[in-house]
């Protein structure tokens, strides 16, 4: 993998904590150190974040499709119109 | 394929929604708030089950039902702490959320293919080969390096837009 990914790798294994102690320390002096380096942390951080919404949004989306499945069921439909 | 006759998420819908919206009336909520606390529990009880963190010691339904109850007690006092384990997605700041909105939408238009790829790995805690055979690559290897370079992507186009508003 050429350096650019590795790099992705290594923070990843940051942000998910499955670093040892040593290259958990090497790690932060770098991020005091290398400014470049401490944005691409915090830029992937993001990205984590942004991917876990996706996939929420996704999955809230399967939620209200399963909700409107549901109320074409006589049994289920009847159950929540009584709560109206 | 799954249908709806075999997917086990439409049976615990159907079988615990009712109960826990009754729940929510006899508390003096609405059908739609009851709704969105259950989607909610849904959303945790789904992501703690991809993440292999889901340790039952009720029925699904009964966990369920106890988180969504939870989730509902939360919306209305928001100074109540979320469920035990679960993350945030949504940050704090209103406007930081607007911009990783928009750019979530932009993400979306240009490169819908990429964040599926991410999401596999990342959200759904897809294996690699899993990844690679459902996205067309040649193995684990192949479909690890296409995950770098999709975080890549991403991660550059976040640096352009926040360099755009800044």
């Amino acid at each position: 993998m050429r350096s650019e990914l590795t790099e992705l790798e290594l923070i990843d294994n940051y942000l998910f904590r499955q670093l040892d102690q040593q290259q958990t320390q090497k790690v932060e002096t770098t991020l005091l150190v290398d400014e470049g380096f401490a944005e691409n942390v915090e830029t992937q951080r993001t990205a984590h974040r942004l991917i876990r919404q996706y996939g929420r949004n996704a999955n809230r989306q399967r939620l209200e499709n399963i909700y409107h499945l549901l109320l074409n069921e006589p049994a289920f439909a009847g159950q929540l119109k009584s709560l109206i | 394929m799954t249908t709806q006759n075999d997917d086990p998420l439409i049976d615990l819908y159907r079988d615990s929604f009712p109960d826990f919206a009754r729940m929510i009336r006899r508390m003096g909520g609405t059908l739609e708030q009851a709704k969105d606390s259950f989607h909610d529990a849904l959303l945790i009880y789904l992501e703690k089950e991809k993440a292999g963190t889901l340790h039952l010691h009720a029925s699904p339904k009964g966990y369920l039902l106890g988180t969504a109850r939870i989730c509902w007690l939360r919306s209305q006092k928001s100074d109540l702490p979320l469920p035990e384990g679960f993350e945030p997605a949504d940050v704090q700041d209103p406007e930081t959320e607007e911009i990783e909105r928009t750019l979530l939408a932009s993400l979306q238009k240009s490169g819908r293919k990429c964040l599926e790829l991410l999401k596999a790995f990342y959200y759904d805690h897809s294996s690699m080969q899993d990844i690679a055979e459902r996205f067309g690559f040649n193995g684990r290897r192949s479909a690890t390096v296409q995950k770098y370079k999709c975080l890549e992507k991403v991660r550059e186009e976040i640096k352009t837009s926040l360099c755009a508003v800044n």
